[in-house]
Parts: structure tokens; C-alpha cells; sequence
């Protein structure tokens, strides 16, 4: 296990660096060069390239991210030129409110989805199954921006049972922010639920097919120990996969949600800085997200390595 | 001719012109607080034109009885965020104004109704030619660290923005050809002697609040607004979380009271809430988290007007949005660029774009910035209708009989991108092809080291600009179209508007303003160098038992003499 755990952190560096590479190449250079997308498109060539010289643009691209690479690992992030303040307490602070909301989301939708998809792989084809699927499904593509306004003028508007915002006053208890964030959390879970349980279901109905329940359930075993002790386990390794892959655009992708509730996460942080070409913000947020990304993979592959022997043990 | 001589003079002219039909009264309120009047002596000038002596000016809304002022509490705004460090020598979006209006101060400020009101200045007075003003400063007031505020401050606040290396758009636009640094001299501790570089009628404005870069700042001043938020104001600056919000503390020290002697403000604090999105500021308000947005888009707003826990304040205004021509550029140039601007213009069907952007609620617009119910002098015809037979004409006029392509550029911001999609359909039967180039709201806006030379709202072919409300005809002008103006979208340069507009704010008789002022809008509308599809009624949207919040133009959002009741 702990082999798995090393082999994974290693490969995380190339990938890492990789990212770092994509992320510094997308925000700097594709546009074009750094002064032409500050100063936009009616600027003369001499202005674009007394800018570039300014903010050290001009220096060759590998010299460039060596540097922007080795700052952001010393931890010196630098200062965003839109807004004047520091970026990493910026982007940290962001992306703290986001995984608090990512985390509080998670704890929601995880055990429900699959509660709801191994129920529905349990009973398949029942009505039971096709209600599960269906509404699920549905509540899928109702896009965040719906479900939310409407979520919002009916529970904090009309009835008045919730928060308008997702952010409590200063000064409130820390679990205090779990009752403003319910509202933000639920179009969250209107998104996940259908895709996480179809995974849980159709992980359920491909383990019950196997040849060693069949053989389990013949040899008498009561049906809980079947489907807890076997079922279950199995159903779960690609939901697990799934869920891992999820969690870094529910950290790095809300900016909809994060805009429609008041919420200063990450999401909203980039985009912002992308309008604003606000680049030392833009690429520090973007660096985080992606490496939260990868831990979240790992963490989800040390799950599926724990509910998986072979996996485990390097098979 | 003494100051005292002049004032009693002009006093009298004011009388004559109203009484002789040639002003109304609402306009000699105006003139009178220009010219710096106090308010017992405009009350005097208004008896003695056979009128009652009260001013409307600080007038509770309509339909809003204003209860007994209630102390204490805290009063949360909504609008957007400011789009960069909102430093007040260089603010020029809604976000920024707001926030650092509710701690800095100006030498005057503006009533609901545009009419001046002294703030730091107590009094001020030109000299017969127009082109020295002197100001008398408020006596005991200290900024908010425990300085006192003296002439030499004005002084530096001045010069601060009339440096160019500060960048103050607000100072160029305003004060350029009027006002040179080295103009502004502390004749004593608590006078301010403003020497102008030609006479300027409408110079007061300049230095209020409708020049919100001309804000009073300390000599001193770190120039770091965020660590060193020093200013008169009644509120203070205590935290201020980019993009979030920004938190105020009443300044237990601040110079005004109220009418019975009550220390003013009422409230303890102040919240803006920064929320860019109009749909999340509307929920937010109706849900009753928020108290008042100080600009509320008609548009989409529906649910606020039919809520009975809001009031929504109308206030007749004078921002626009222009949609400028660069007469620089392909296809505008003159001599051909005039019928073509023309013919854009006989496109717009200006009922339907009110009713779409504003259902119904604004004004049509003349094309030109002069509002006439609002600024004296209207133009003589009636804003243009829609007529595309005169439109083609016109297209061929100017070289293009088969139509053309023509590239509008704009900001995704407030209604700018429906008014472009109007734009686009309505010029679509003439054969004129409109594509919409969008940007972000701080792209729009964003430039380079030589910001004016780069910007895209001053040098794309064709844009739309929104404009807030102006207090003045000629701060529109000294902005936006004068051959030098700083903000000149359209880069026009008329030389018999220029020469007509310095014979206007040369001379402070009425008789003689008044036709200068329609025909500068002829000048205007004819030549057609923007276009005014309308004029916004500025509304403000408010809790019901919210009361008191002043100042035109909602940007500036006064909450000094504001209250809350239970």
C-alpha cells in the first residue's frame, strides 16, 4: 500500500510540472504575448513591447516559467497588478471557502447517490429502479443557474427557511456555515446524484452478475452479508473513480453557483482574474485547483487500492 | 464691481428671468447654487419670484412620508465590485464611487435634483469674468485620523489629480483648458482661490461630487487607499475584501448635524456587498438581506417594482448611453461619415428600445447629451423617429448605396448588450450589417501605460459607453466632445461647438445661455458625432423603512443623513 502511495506522489511531480507547463502556456502565451492581452488589441507594438519589458515578459518562455515555477514553490506568489493586494492569501482564502463547499456538497451527495444506485442496481428494471433513474437523470440536466434561482426565491425569498447567501456574517460559529451553505449545496447535488448513482447502480447490477455471488448467495449466505460483504465492495471501485474525478471541478468549476450565492470561492476568483487578465492570480489559482485535482485522484485511487486487493497488492 | 455688488446683481437677473418666463424656478435653484448661494438666500430669490421659499432639494421621495430619524444600525448596499483598487484619484466605475464616497468628501456635493450643496466649502463666489473662484472652507472639520482640514489640502487633492502621472481621468476630463496646475492657491488656512485658465460658469460642478476624482484627500496622503482610507466623510473605511465587501464604522467625530442639532450620521455602519450579477442583487434584496441597491436596472427587475417591502425612488436623470462613432475611423470620417452617422441614427426606433431596456421608464433620447427636461435649452425638434427611406438616402449621401458592414464594440455590463442587439436588428432592413464585438466589462476598459491611446471604449470604430448622470450640460461636454475631451469616444472635432460652448460658460446671463444651450444641441444632434437613444431615470431601490439616502446619479449614494426604521 504504501508502494502504491509512493509510486502515485512520484508520478504526481511530472504531472504536476506538466500542469504548471499547460497552465503557464494558456494564460501567457496562446493569446499571444502578455503585453498585447493587458493592453489589448488597439495598442501600438512599441507600447506592447515597453510593457512586456516591464513585466519581464520579453525574456525567453523556458526563463520565464522557471521563474514563475520557482516562486510559486518558495511560496512567493507575487502580486496581482489589477487589484494591488498579495495573490496567495488570496487564492488560499478562495479556495478554502471552496472546499469547505466542495466537502459539505460531498458529504451530501456521496452516501445519497449511492444509497439511491445500489438500490436501483438491486432492483433492477423494478419501478423502484426507473424512478431512481429517471428523476436522478432529470434533476441532472437542469443547469446550476436554474436550479439555483429558483432554489433561492423559493426556500430564502418566498418561504424564508434559508439564507439568500452562502457566506455567514463575521463572527459565526464555524458550524453555522453549514446552514448557508444547504441552498448552494443543493443544485450541486442536482448535478452529481444522477451521474454518481448511475455508476453506483450499474457497478451493483455488473457485481451481482458475477459468478462468485451467484455462488455466495448458493451457498447460503444471508443476503446483507451478499451485498455488504461482497456486492458493495466491488460495486463501489469505479464509483470511487468517478467520485475523485469529480472533486476538482466541484472545487475549481462553481463559479456559477459561487456568483449566483455570494460565495468567494476559487471559481469565481478565477474567472475573474481571467476577465481582468489579472495572470499571477489567474495561474496560482489554476496550479491550486489542479492540485487538488490530483490529490483527490490519489486519495480516490488509495480507496479503490482498499477496496480492491489486487490493486493493493501491485496486481 | 465688488463680489457683494456681483451677487446682488446676478440675484436680481435670476428674479427677472424667472419672472419674465425665460427660467423656471426649478432652474434658478440651480443657478443660484452654482453661483453659491446659500440656502436661506435661494429661499429669498424664490419669494421674491412670488413662490414659497422651501427647496425641494433633500425632499423625501414621493410617496415616502419621512418618519422622525431613528439612530443607530447598519445600512447594507448592493452593487458591483469595484473593478480595480478603488482609488479615488482614478475611480470611474459604479463600484468604486460607491465605496469611496461613503468616506471621503468634496468640496460640494449634489442635491437629488442637481442643485449644489455646500459640504467642505461653505461658501463660494466668482469674480465677474468668470474666471476666479474663490472658495471658503468649513471651519473645524478634521479627517477621520484627527488632522485638520485646511486649504493646503485642497490644495494637494487638486494637484494630486491634475498630475498626470496619477492618471486621474476625472481631473483631465473636467478640468482640461479650465484648470492648470499651479491654478489652485490656499490664500489663508481656510480659503482656496481657484485661478481658471478661461471663465468657467459651471465651475462649481467641477469640484462636487459629480467630479468624484476631485475627492478631498489630506496633503499628507500615503496614496494608498486601502492602508490609508483618510478622509472627512461620516463613515470609515474599517475592512475592505476585494470582490466581497466593504465595512464601514460611523466617524464618531464627523463635522455635520442635522437640522436640530443631532449629530450626524445616524447610522452606526455601513456594508456594501459587492455582487456583480443583477439577478443575485434582486434576490438578495427581495429576500430582505440587503437593504438598498443604488442602481437598479429596470430590466428584468419587474419583482421589485410589485414588492410591497421595497420602495423604488425615481429620479429624473441625465446619464445616457452613448453610442459613439469614432470619427476617426472607417467609416465616420467627413465629410461622407456624417450621413452615414445620420443614417445609423433615422435606424433606431427609440419607443421600442425604451420599452425593451427600461420598460417605458426612461426618456427618448435627442441625440445629444442635453436632457431637456433637466438642462436648460432643449433642442427645438422632437428626438428622430425611426425612418429608413431616409436612412438609405442618407446612406447613399455618403458613398454607401448598398449599405455596410460597421463593427459595434461594447462592455458586457448593465443593458449594453441588449441595447447592441436593438441596434443590430433595427439597422438590419437599411442593409446595415451590425456585428457585435463584446468584451468583458474590464476589458472594455482596460489599456495600456498610454490608457487613452489603447482603451477600447476611445478607439474602436463604434461603441456604447454608459454614462452616469451629470449635474451640468458642460461637464458632459468638457468630457465627452470637446475637441480635447479625455472620454471622447466619437474623437469629434467641431470647431463652432467649441466656440459656442466657451461662449456659454463664459457669461452668467440667462438670456444669453439659454439659446446657446440649443444651439450647442443642434450642433450636436445635426452632426450626429453620438448617438442618445434615451435618457435613464435613475432608480434606487430600497427596504420600505429605509429613509434618507441622497445624491443624484445613483453612484453616489449618500448615507449620511440615512435611517432605518424598525
Amino acid at each position: 500500500m504504501l508502494r502504491l502511495i509512493g509510486r502515485r506522489l512520484l508520478l504526481m511531480v511530472p504531472t504536476l510540472i506538466l500542469a504548471s507547463v499547460l497552465i503557464f502556456a494558456l494564460a501567457e502565451v496562446l493569446p499571444g504575448d502578455v503585453g498585447r492581452s493587458i493592453l489589448g488589441i488597439y495598442a501600438t507594438q512599441e507600447q506592447v513591447d515597453f510593457l512586456n519589458h516591464q513585466l519581464g515578459a520579453d525574456r525567453p518562455l523556458v526563463v520565464r516559467w522557471a521563474s514563475w515555477a520557482g516562486n510559486f514553490v518558495t511560496g512567493d506568489w507575487g502580486e496581482s497588478p489589477v487589484q494591488k493586494i498579495p495573490v496567495r492569501p488570496t487564492v488560499m482564502k478562495a479556495l478554502g471557502n471552496s472546499l469547505v463547499l466542495a466537502g459539505f456538497a460531498l458529504v451530501i451527495i456521496v452516501p445519497l447517490s449511492i444509497l439511491l444506485g445500489v438500490f436501483a442496481g438491486l432492483r433492477r428494471d423494478s419501478l423502484l429502479d426507473r424512478g431512481i433513474t429517471i428523476s436522478t437523470l432529470s434533476m441532472t440536466v437542469i443547469p446550476e443557474f436554474v436550479s439555483g434561482v429558483v432554489l433561492l426565491y423559493v426556500f430564502a425569498v418566498w418561504l424564508k427557511w434559508l439564507p439568500v447567501t452562502a457566506l455567514p456574517p463575521e463572527g459565526a460559529p464555524f458550524y453555522e456555515r453549514f446552514y448557508y451553505l444547504i441552498l448552494p449545496a443543493i443544485p450541486l447535488m442536482f448535478l452529481e446524484l444522477g451521474y454518481i448513482a448511475r455508476m453506483a447502480r450499474v457497478g451493483t447490477v455488473q457485481v451481482l452478475a458475477m459468478p462468485y455471488i451467484r455462488t455466495a448467495v448458493l451457498k447460503g449466505l444471508p443476503r446483507r452479508r451478499v451485498i455488504f460483504g461482497h456486492v458493495l465492495r466491488n460495486a463501489m471501485v469505479p464509483t470511487v473513480t468517478v467520485i475523485g474525478s469529480q472533486v476538482g471541478w466541484l472545487i475549481g468549476g462553481l463559479a456559477v453557483i459561487e456568483t449566483l450565492f455570494v460565495y468567494p470561492g476559487i471559481g469565481k476568483l478565477m474567472v475573474d482574474a481571467a476577465l481582468a487578465h489579472d495572470l499571477p492570480m489567474l495561474e496560482a489559482s489554476v496550479l491550486m485547483v489542479a492540485i487538488i485535482y490530483m490529490l483527490a485522484n490519489l486519495l480516490a485511487d488509495i480507496v479503490v487500492a482498499l477496496l480492491n486487493p489486487r490493486i493493493r497488492m501491485g496486481g | 464691481m465688488t463680489d457683494e455688488q456681483h451677487r446682488i446683481d446676478y440675484a436680481q437677473h435670476l428674479i427677472e428671468q424667472v419672472n419674465k418666463g425665460h427660467m423656471t424656478r426649478r432652474q434658478l435653484l440651480v443657478r443660484a447654487s452654482v453661483f453659491g448661494f446659500s440656502a436661506t438666500a435661494i429661499g429669498s430669490l424664490l419669494a421674491a419670484c412670488g413662490g414659497t421659499s422651501s427647496s425641494s432639494s433633500s425632499a423625501a421621495p414621493s410617496g415616502s412620508a419621512m418618519p422622525a430619524p431613528v439612530m443607530g444600525g447598519t445600512l447594507t448596499l448592493i452593487g458591483p465590485a469595484p473593478v480595480s483598487e478603488p482609488n479615488p484619484i482614478t475611480i470611474l466605475d459604479q463600484g468604486g464611487i460607491v465605496m469611496v464616497y461613503q468616506f471621503l468628501e468634496y468640496l460640494i456635493d449634489l442635491n437629488n435634483d442637481n442643485t449644489l450643496k455646500p459640504k467642505l466649502a461653505e461658501s463660494w463666489t466668482p469674480n465677474t469674468k468668470l474666471d476666479v473662484w474663490t472658495f471658503k472652507l468649513r471651519q473645524g472639520v478634521t479627517f477621520n485620523n484627527g488632522q485638520p482640514f485646511e486649504a493646503k489640502d485642497v490644495v494637494a487633492s487638486v494637484e494630486r489629480c491634475l498630475d498626470p502621472k496619477t492618471g486621474s481621468g476625472g481631473a483631465k476630463s473636467q478640468w482640461g483648458g479650465v484648470l492648470s496646475p499651479g491654478g489652485t492657491v490656499a490664500t489663508d488656512a481656510s480659503t482656496v482661490t481657484f485661478n481658471l485658465d478661461k471663465p468657467y460658469a459651471d465651475f462649481p460642478y467641477t469640484v462636487s461630487a459629480g467630479n468624484y476624482n476631485a475627492a478631498m484627500l489630506p496633503a499628507n496622503w500615503s496614496g494608498d487607499i486601502l492602508k490609508d482610507p483618510i478622509g472627512t466623510g461620516p463613515f470609515m473605511l474599517t475592512k475592505y475584501d476585494t470582490k466581497q465587501k466593504g465595512t464601514y464604522v460611523k466617524n464618531p467625530n464627523y463635522w455635520g448635524k442635522d437640522a436640530q442639532g443631532n449629530q450626524l450620521p445616524y447610522l452606526d455602519g455601513l456594508e456594501y456587498i459587492m455582487v456583480e450579477d443583477n439577478s443575485a442583487q434582486n434576490l438578495q434584496l427581495q429576500a430582505g438581506a440587503i437593504d438598498c441597491q443604488p442602481q437598479t436596472i429596470p430590466q428584468g427587475s419587474e419583482a421589485l417594482f410589485a414588492d410591497p417591502k421595497l420602495r423604488v425612488d425615481s429620479y429624473p436623470g441625465t446619464g445616457i448611453r452613448e453610442v459613439a462613432f469614432n470619427t476617426t475611423k472607417s467609416p465616420w470620417q467627413d465629410p461622407k461619415g456624417k450621413s452615414l452617422r445620420q443614417a445609423v441614427a433615422y435606424c433606431l426606433d427609440r419607443v421600442a428600445i425604451n420599452q425593451s431596456l427600461y420598460v417605458g421608464k426612461s426618456n427618448l433620447g435627442y441625440d445629444t447629451f442635453w436632457e431637456p427636461t433637466v438642462f436648460p435649452g432643449s433642442p427645438p425638434s422632437t428626438p428622430r423617429a425611426q425612418d429608413y427611406a431616409k436612412a438609405k438616402q442618407l446612406l447613399t449621401d455618403g458613398g454607401m448605396p448598398n449599405g455596410m458592414d460597421i463593427t459595434l464594440t461594447i462592455a458586457k455590463y448593465l443593458n449594453n448588450p441588449l441595447l447592441a442587439q436593438l441596434i443590430q436588428e433595427q439597422c438590419k432592413p437599411a442593409n446595415i450589417n451590425v456585428t457585435i464585438n463584446q468584451l468583458s466589462y474590464t476589458a472594455f476598459y482596460a489599456g495600456g501605460a498610454d490608457y487613452y491611446a489603447t482603451t477600447p471604449w476611445i478607439v474602436a470604430p463604434m461603441t456604447i459607453v454608459e454614462w452616469g448622470s451629470r449635474p451640468a450640460p458642460g461637464i458632459y461636454a468638457a468630457a465627452m466632445l470637446l475637441p480635447d475631451a479625455v472620454w471622447s469616444s466619437s474623437h469629434w472635432n467641431n470647431q463652432e461647438f467649441l466656440t459656442t460652448f466657451n461662449a456659454y460658460e463664459s457669461t452668467l446671463d440667462e438670456a444669453t445661455r439659454t439659446p446657446l444651450a440649443t444651439k450647442l444641441s443642434q450642433i450636436q444632434q445635426d452632426d450626429t458625432p453620438i448617438m442618445v437613444p434615451f435618457y435613464i431615470t435613475q432608480l434606487r431601490t430600497q427596504k420600505t423603512n429605509v429613509y434618507n439616502i441622497q445624491g443624484p446619479g445613483s453612484f453616489y449614494c449618500d448615507c449620511t443623513a440615512a435611517f432605518k426604521t424598525a
